[in-house]
């Protein structure tokens, strides 16, 4: 059975260049292409390849975002970083033993990679998302009705915590993430705060407080109209924010 | 104060360092002050004088009064030194001097007064209680002068020697980015096959480009070249980036002959290129404007910028700081580099003399 490889890279020539030496391999086929992490992480829903050759520097979403996404597919395809140059990326592989490319990519060294992927599959993958080698994510991966759909955290108002989902109200919508919110609360401490044990709303888009009728206190988002409560454990914080505002 | 090594031309303002008194509580630093005390010290002992003592106790007395002031001098500035970095080098040295004098007065009264009380005989007879005060004080004035300045020099010294060495060390990884070198060798070689004769131009221009990057800062080149050497930087990006990269160039205005150092552009435009277009999946267009003014030219980089929750962290500023150190370095206050992030876009505005505010400002 052939593998089935996708290319992801924001430069023409070097898709090109990669379809061109996968063309002269033998038992491979090209899945597809992809110019950035966000156009990466869909087409592996989409294509569900056994390969995926990633690019580390992309506009929208680097490599090493896509890669930690992609991680937390079911039946994960290998991984293969390619990259220019980039100490500090090479320095994450080193430590989880992910296999990556320099290039120009020589054909023998692509041909050992796509081998050593063939046999030994994506296994090291899950350590990475565990390990943190991404400071924070740009995007929130979630699936709607078995479609995967990628929320841009920049665009997020705000996430409230029910059951044992997170639900990520954002400006097209809402979907639910099978996250922890203390858990994204630490991952985005910078851009978002805690206003009640089940809520964290986007500082940015903070804009008030408000008291009810029968004392309870309420933040106000722009472009939000929906009511969510302050606790009274969240408020001396929250009012020195908005003060600072 | 001859160890001074090679002092800087002594100019009448003094540039602003924070640490133009140095750590009085550092053992170097002790070490110099005793051994200028006790310098000191045995000059008093040789100076003629009609004192009939014998020279070991002489020399002793006098050292160790002479060490003392100087140890009390020292803790008083080691302790005050956080005080005095915080105001103005000026104003810090003559309050350093003046608590210097302080000491001495207060000091040598001190001892004179001891030395009355005992009638040890170390001194001076009673009624020159204000000849020892004083003679003290102007010993402290002179020594204390030179020895302040001595150490501004040598800080100063250190200062310049250190960011000289960082300054060479980041203008070398500036001028070389390795992610551009290696991304062009593989631009490159998906062009061979493809369209050979692109490739071929590809590596003249980076042949180009590398001999800018490798020459030294002193070798001079034109504005003309300069900007044709952002074309070839350019051209060999478009292969690159395809599309995504559009330029819009205007500087048919600027005199092609304007001497200036060289690089002094390219890196600029790619930072434009490297943290805007780059970072833009649709990528965006380069505009690059320049225009003549009275006895200057003036060239404005701009670029548009991803939002920035969607910025990747970079070091945007090196090949700013270390232009704009060259441009000060080269033309002084008469060339400048702004810069104006905005939320979506970044505008460089580059000013340099041209060919009349060259003269005006070598008949400086």
């Amino acid at each position: 059975m052939n593998t089935k490889v996708l290319i992801v890279d924001d430069e023409p020539l070097a898709r090109e260049r990669l379809a061109g030496l996968l063309r002269e391999c033998v038992n491979v086929e090209i899945a597809g292409e992809a110019g950035n992490g966000r156009e990466a992480v869909e087409a592996v829903a989409r294509l569900a390849p056994d390969v995926v050759l990633l690019d580390i520097r992309m506009p929208l979403m680097d490599g090493l975002e896509a890669a930690r996404h992609i991680a937390g597919f079911d039946n994960p395809p290998a991984v293969i970083f390619c990259t220019a140059y980039d100490e500090h990326a090479l320095a994450a592989f080193e430590a989880h033993a992910l296999d990556y490319l320099v290039k120009p990519i020589r054909r023998e060294r692509l041909q050992a990679a796509l081998e050593r992927a063939r046999r030994f599959g994506a296994p090291q993958l899950a350590q990475m998302q565990s390990a943190g080698t991404v400071p924070h994510r740009s995007h929130l991966c979630a699936r709607v009705r078995g479609n995967l759909v990628l929320v841009a955290v920049a665009d997020i108002q705000y996430l409230l915590a029910e059951d044992k989902y997170v639900v990520v109200h954002h400006a097209g919508g809402e979907v639910l993430v099978e996250e922890a919110l203390r858990a994204l609360e630490t991952e985005f401490a910078e851009r978002f705060v805690r206003i009640h044990r089940n809520c964290l709303v986007a500082r940015e888009r903070l804009s008030g407080l408000t008291r009810s009728a029968d004392g309870r206190i309420f933040a106000q988002l722009n472009g939000v109209t929906a009511t969510l409560e302050v606790s009274r454990r969240n408020l001396p914080g929250l009012r020195k924010l908005v003060r600072s505002l | 104060m001859s160890a001074a090594p090679s002092p800087p031309p002594a100019t009448g303002k003094a540039p602003v360092l924070p640490y133009w008194l140095p750590d009085f509580c550092s053992l170097p630093v002790l070490f110099a002050v005793m051994v200028v005390a006790e310098l000191l010290a045995l000059v008093i002992l040789i100076a003629p004088s009609d004192e009939s003592r014998p020279l070991l106790p002489r020399l002793t007395t006098a050292s160790v009064f002479v060490q003392w002031l100087a140890l009390v001098c020292a803790v008083c500035l080691c302790k005050l030194r956080p005080q005095l970095a915080k105001l103005t080098p000026l104003l810090g040295v003559m309050t350093a001097y003046a608590l210097m004098l302080l000491v001495t007065v207060l000091g040598s009264a001190l001892v004179f007064g001891i030395d009355q009380q005992l009638n040890l005989g170390l001194t001076l007879p009673a009624q020159f209680q204000a000849r020892f005060i004083w003679r003290s004080a102007a010993l402290c004035a002179l020594i204390g002068a030179a020895l302040l300045r001595y150490f501004y020099v040598l800080e100063q010294w250190r200062a310049r020697v250190g960011a000289e060495a960082k300054a060479r060390f980041e203008a070398l990884q500036a001028r070389i980015r390795p992610h551009f070198l290696f991304n062009s060798m593989n631009t490159i070689a998906s062009l061979i096959p493809l369209r050979p004769q692109d490739a071929e131009r590809a590596v003249e221009n980076l042949s180009d480009l590398f001999r800018a990057a490798l020459g030294n800062d002193t070798a001079r080149s034109t504005l003309g070249e300069e900007l044709d050497l952002v074309q070839r930087y350019l051209d060999i990006e478009k292969l690159r980036l395809g599309e995504r990269l559009r330029v819009d160039l205007d500087v048919a205005d600027l005199p092609g002959d304007l001497p200036m150092p060289p690089l002094l552009l390219q890196p600029l435009v790619e930072n434009a290129v490297y943290h805007g277009i780059q970072q833009l999946p649709a990528g965006g267009t380069v505009e690059i404007r320049g225009r003549r003014l009275d006895g200057a030219i003036e060239i404005v980089i701009r670029n548009p910028r991803p939002p920035a929750g969607a910025r990747a962290a970079g070091r945007h500023g090196m090949a700013l700081a270390n232009t704009r150190s060259r441009i000060e370095y080269h033309f002084g206050r008469h060339g400048a580099l702004e810069v104006v992030a905005g939320a979506d876009d970044f505008i460089c505005t580059v000013r340099l003399p041209d060919a009349k505010g060259e003269e005006a400002l070598a008949s400086r």
